[in-house]
């Protein structure tokens, strides 16, 4: 698992950040509306962290420690376990599987029973995989992490791109090459900056095949948050949420989680830094 | 002697009709400062009716509690649900809505996992997006196991035929959107 929650130094992710900005080509396919303007952020707070006096330099980034560590200090910082109840679960049809057959031997955890062949996911399990996975990718969104919506539905596809474009983020939801993750610094250029959560809505290419950005993203250490349905495989999901992914009402349950998620996160870290401009403001001038 | 016999048997009656009062006025006595006294007339409708009414309110105010503690049980509501009580979908009668057409294709759902595709019969062009039809099942997924495969095939589709369409203002009555829970008809 990624070291995402530790403590990365701003100045390395920024640097970075400030080399993929002079160049002119898009990292993923979707949507960047909102790149120029993180890189602009990132950059401001580069600027103020490495070329202002000493005394000031301590206390900014003694400002942005305290920003940093101060949702780890509660277990629900962002108050995610409101959004969704077991009852909005049942009613998007989350709980149906597949039938017996398609049944993946390590889903079995996962699932209540099965009735007249068709497999019941266990909503209470999932309701619990579910805040995890949406604690996570918000925390994420907080600390200015690049989030990556997969999902090879070609039903889903424009569903999928279009959260990702409402909170900010990317989506891939085409033909995934090879060496997207693994080859990235030959295939893009040096200094590729990578997501830090790769959120997938739906881990099967087709029904025979698993999607590769699992695979590639547990060898580059990229966290992954993954819907699976009974007949895939959870193994190298790092927070599977298990769950049905072939109904549209429950795709769009998932979608507007995460977005609701991720936009509440993103509003709390601008609040946060207000926050700390006024007080550091008032400081100085007392 | 027979004046005297009267007057005796007289005496004798009113001893008793006095020993019977007596007794009477004692038990009534005895009895009164005791509270399980069983009542009559006004007294005992009173009370009849003010315990009904206290079980009324104790079965209302725990049943409300209890029924929504257990509507709100995964357990529960998976039983309570029209799919579960449907029961083996071979040859059941649901209401689908139509929810994508390709020309004549009409994609329905009928608030299973899967939709399920039904050509557009001949002369029909009523049947539209958002339109509502009665469909038989067949399968809720269409799945086979081939030769050498380690799992099932899907489909990743249901099977109907069509039936007909629901007439616009027979649906007026149960027109509530979104849920299963208004999409599945047993017959």
């Amino acid at each position: 698992m990624g070291s995402v929650l530790s403590t990365t130094p701003l100045s390395f992710t920024a640097f970075q950040e400030l080399q993929t900005r002079s160049r002119s080509w898009l990292t993923f396919c979707g949507t960047q509306a909102s790149m120029a303007a993180r890189a602009r952020r990132l950059c401001l707070r580069v600027f103020v962290v490495f070329f202002s006096p000493d005394s000031e330099q301590y206390h900014l980034s003694f400002y942005t420690e305290q920003i940093l560590s101060k949702p780890l200090q509660k277990p629900d910082f962002f108050r995610l376990s409101e959004l969704v109840s077991l009852k909005d679960l049942f009613h998007a049809r989350v709980h149906l599987g597949h039938k017996k057959g398609c049944r993946h031997r390590l889903m079995v955890p996962y699932l209540y029973g099965c009735r007249l062949d068709q497999d019941i996911i266990d909503l209470d399990q999932t309701m619990e995989h579910l805040q995890l996975a949406l604690n996570f990718t918000a925390h994420v969104a907080y600390r200015g992490g690049i989030i990556l919506f997969v999902s090879r539905r070609r039903q889903f596809g424009h569903l999928v791109e279009s959260t990702a474009k409402d909170c900010g983020e990317y989506a891939h939801t085409r033909y995934w090459r090879g060496g997207l993750l693994t080859n990235s610094s030959i295939q893009y250029g040096k200094g590729v900056r990578l997501p830090d959560v790769i959120v997938l809505l739906s881990t099967l290419n087709n029904v025979f095949q698993q999607h590769l950005a699992i695979r590639d993203a547990a060898k580059m250490n990229i966290p992954t948050v993954g819907v699976v349905d009974s007949n895939c495989n959870p193994s190298l999901v790092t927070y599977p949420v298990p769950g049905n992914d072939d109904t549209p009402a429950a795709m769009e349950l998932y979608c507007r989680l995460f977005k609701m998620a991720i936009n509440r996160a993103k509003e709390k870290r601008r609040q946060m830094e207000i926050l700390q401009i006024l007080s550091s403001s008032s400081t100085r001038k007392s | 002697m027979a004046a005297l016999c009267k007057v005796v048997s007289r005496f004798r009656c009113g001893v008793w009709s006095f020993r019977f009062i007596r007794n009477c006025s004692g038990t009534s006595g005895s009895d009164q400062p005791a509270a399980d006294a069983p009542r009559s007339g006004f007294a005992a409708a009173f009370d009849l009716q003010s315990e009904l009414r206290r079980e009324a309110e104790r079965t209302a105010a725990g049943g409300s509690s209890s029924s929504s503690g257990q509507q709100e049980d995964f357990a529960s509501l998976l039983r309570r649900s029209p799919l579960v009580q449907m029961g083996p979908a071979k040859g059941r009668t649901v209401v689908g809505r139509i929810f994508h057409v390709v020309q004549d294709d009409l994609y329905v759902d009928f608030g299973g996992k899967f939709h399920c595709v039904i050509q557009r019969p001949e002369g029909e062009e009523g049947l539209r997006r958002g339109s509502r039809v009665f469909l038989r099942l067949q399968d809720l997924e269409l799945t086979a196991r081939f030769l050498g495969a380690n799992t099932d095939t899907t489909l990743l589709e249901a099977q109907a035929d069509l039936l007909t369409q629901l007439d616009a203002r027979q649906n007026q009555n149960q027109d509530v959107e979104g849920t299963e829970s208004d999409r599945a008809a047993v017959k």
